[in-house]
């Protein structure tokens, strides 16, 4: 049974990797053609590489803040603190973070207009969204 | 007599002991100058994240547990070196008896050498 799971557990993994590798080479491809450079394949492999194992120091970081300030769920409070060592990226989370707050106030301005109720349910979900986009623009 | 106040830093004959006691090498004077400013940068960069860390946490005043996320972040706590055992291997025992007095009751203590 546990034999079993640890291998669940590592297609996952691959599954995830497999994914990361596939993002980082449409992102280096993005900028491949912006600054008119070659990555080779090795190169893309090593950068998803240390894409995937960066994950895993900010999401053990992410839940460190988060139990701070004993909370469960992680917020984009976390990720700003997250992001203070360097300041032009603290910068850049910081205004992404406003502009998902501000786009999130509208979307619940207007379902407060069609309905009041079971808000309360859909303020997590909406939270840990964010939270996995600013990572993603962390990757960058 | 005219004394300008001076910066509170840490004194500079601690600051070179320490240096010396780490690196087991001679170390000239300029560089000695440098290991200062990196202290007082370093304390800068301290307060500021503290003050950064307290504030997440919702609090006014600075505790343990504030540092102790800080020293995770720096890589010195770890899931393998817990604050205690850091506590052990570094500070004397007048200020060891402070931060962990069970260990000192359990006459289990450690020497730093």
């Amino acid at each position: 049974m546990a034999a079993a799971a640890g291998e669940e557990q590592q297609l996952l993994a691959q599954r995830l990797k497999a994914a990361v590798h596939y993002t980082v080479g449409c992102l280096c491809e993005e900028v491949e053609e912006d600054k008119d450079v070659q990555f080779s394949k090795q190169i893309i492999a090593a950068i998803s590489d240390i894409t995937f194992r960066q994950c895993e120091i900010f999401a053990k970081d992410l839940e460190m803040f988060a139990r701070h300030a004993k909370r469960t769920t992680i917020t984009t409070e976390d990720v700003k603190l997250l992001a203070r060592r360097s300041n032009s990226l603290l910068k850049y989370i910081t205004q992404k973070s406003e502009e998902l707050a501000s786009s999130n106030m509208e979307q619940k301005e207007k379902k407060k207009k069609k309905s009041s109720t079971a808000k309360g349910e859909r303020i997590p979900g909406e939270q840990e969204a964010a939270v996995t986009e600013n990572e993603d623009s962390n990757m960058t | 007599s005219e004394r300008k106040p001076r910066e509170p830093q840490i004194p500079r004959s601690w600051i070179k002991e320490a240096f010396r006691h780490f690196a087991k090498m001679p170390v000239t004077t300029d560089a000695y100058r440098i290991v200062e400013k990196c202290c007082e940068r370093y304390f800068q960069q301290l307060s500021d994240d503290l003050e950064a860390y307290t504030h997440h946490a919702g609090r006014k005043t600075v505790e343990a547990a504030d540092l102790e996320v800080l020293m995770r972040r720096q890589g010195l706590v770890t899931d393998k070196t817990s604050l205690n055992v850091l506590i052990e291997r570094h500070f004397p025992l007048q200020y060891r008896k402070l931060l962990i007095p069970v260990a000192v009751s359990g006459n289990k203590v450690i020497s730093s050498s």
